[in-house]
């Protein structure tokens, strides 16, 4: 992949690998990243060869911003559009032999399918829920929880604080 | 071919600029990648309206491990490294073991940044100084009442976020974390390893892995909130529980599926909150339905109350 990466920016892929590349480049996952940094990396090379001024700070995010914003310039709806559907999938077709197990583990046992088909109850919006003490295991829940929060990203680990926190803690007792 | 490439991006560049203001998401971006790139030691207070509690957070970029102290009372810590988190408990001598499903979990992408304007008006607040350093305020505030707003404070140096609050629709702080001391630089792989050897503790992993919930579903989303995952995990000891998690982009939403025979106890149906954290609880087809959150209690209970079990046709 390195090899074609270095290639493409030399402008010297057909249209197919190209694409292909492309499409590696911009993947959400591991190899997305490490193919990414490569590019990265061979630019800084070639810009320093070239003596040229290293670009700003950011740049490649701004760019990335932008090519997610408006995808069809350069890339029609390959970089932005497809990509997301596209991880979904491949993580879907990596875990069916989990999902077997996940069913037995999750599918309700027979005789409460009458219950299953009954539609969700439907709590008119301005009911006020009843106030509850925090569940058993709250800690548990904040644990399995936290690791997904899109926030994580821009405040670090701060948030799992909660997950340690003691009213958490009394309440499990 | 370099240089056409640069020309066109440069173009989308402005033309993204006149469409949002390129400065305040410019912002967040930059607290993106001082959280990714700075290694630092941090002491940092929570603050919710129950409780305040003091942590340190010591951060070791090269190897992208994380460690959070409790520093009053029982000296509860957790690890975070590149693929688990760990989480110390030493007056009940368990450690709990979380695989990282997250590790191809986007987290808050670059190019996500800019789509959260859909949910979200972002704009510049003033300056104001935090742990001895000048932050600069990006308030987002939202869109409708389905997801709490925040101000942001990062350093203007650095980029580094030193304050978070939490804010609900009447402007209320619901949680603030901030930073009270801050020094980024000089941290060694010995400071973030645990304290706690914990050898003959008790281990609890979670074995969480990807899993198609067969069945499970809500009967309608909450708007702006979408699917991201779905998984299978232990609690606690071993209670086998689904996951399922929505997300807008910064707020997310995990619903618990477990069988209510493997439930130690039947939790009372209805709402609880610690902070910004909404939990709401019920029974779905013999299952207990738990509904935790970083989003106003309407948001968690509306989601608690969509969940639904369809027999999967075979």
């Amino acid at each position: 992949m390195k090899d074609r990466i270095s290639v493409l920016m030399d402008g010297e892929l057909d249209d197919r690998s190209a694409a292909q590349v492309i499409d590696a480049l911009a993947a959400g996952n591991e190899a997305g990243s490490e193919a990414r940094d490569s590019w990265r990396t061979y630019h800084l090379i070639s810009d320093a060869l070239a003596k040229s001024r290293v670009l700003s700070e950011g740049f490649s995010e701004r760019v990335a911003a932008a090519l997610a914003a408006e995808p069809t310039v350069l890339a029609p709806r390959r970089l932005g559009g497809a990509r997301e559907p596209r991880r979904w999938v491949a993580l879907a077709a990596g875990v069916a032999a989990v999902s077997l197990v996940g069913w037995l583990g999750f599918a309700p046992q027979q005789p409460t399918v009458q219950v299953a088909k009954a539609p969700a109850p439907v709590v008119p919006k301005e009911a006020k829920p009843a106030l509850v003490a925090l569940p058993s295991g709250t800690n548990d829940y904040l644990l399995a929880h936290q690791a997904f929060s899109p926030r994580m990203s821009l405040v670090g680990m701060a948030p799992y604080v909660r997950t340690v926190s003691e009213p958490a803690r009394e309440a499990r007792r | 071919m370099r240089k056409r490439a640069l020309g066109a991006a440069l173009v989308l560049v402005t033309s993204v600029a006149q469409a949002q203001s390129p400065e305040t998401l410019g912002w967040l971006r930059k607290m993106h990648q001082a959280t990714q790139r700075l290694s630092y030691v941090g002491t940092f207070v929570y603050q919710n309206a129950d409780r305040t509690e003091t942590s340190r957070i010591t951060r070791y970029a090269a190897e992208d491990i994380e460690k959070l102290e409790v520093m009053n009372g029982v000296p509860r810590e957790i690890v975070r490294t590149r693929d688990k988190i760990r989480c110390y408990l030493p007056d009940s001598r368990v450690v709990k073991v979380d695989r990282r499903v997250d590790r191809d979990f986007p987290g808050l992408l670059p190019e996500q940044i800019a789509a959260l304007a859909r949910h979200y008006d972002i704009s510049l607040g003033e300056t104001q100084r935090i742990a001895g350093l000048d932050c600069q305020t990006v308030v987002l505030q939202p869109k409708d009442d389905l997801r709490y707003g925040y101000r942001l404070y990062a350093d203007v140096k650095s980029g580094m976020l030193m304050r978070a609050d939490t804010v609900d629709a009447a402007g209320k702080n619901v949680e603030t974390l901030m930073f009270t001391q801050f020094a980024p630089g000089n941290v060694t792989a010995d400071m973030v390893r645990p304290r706690h050897e914990g050898k003959k503790w008790r281990i609890e992993d979670t074995g969480a892995v990807p899993a198609y919930l067969a069945g499970w579903g809500l009967a309608s989303e909450l708007p702006g909130f979408h699917k991201v995952t779905e998984l299978k995990r232990r609690l606690g000891e071993s209670r086998p529980v689904g996951q399922m998690v929505f997300s807008d982009g910064l707020a997310a939403v995990s619903v618990f599926i477990e069988p209510l025979e493997s439930r130690p106890d039947r939790a009372a149906t209805g709402l609880a909150s610690m902070g910004a954290i909404n939990i709401y609880t019920r029974e779905v087809a013999n299952h207990m339905i738990t509904v935790v959150g970083e989003a106003p209690a309407v948001s968690v209970q509306r989601i608690a109350d969509a969940v639904e079990f369809r027999r999967p046709t075979q």
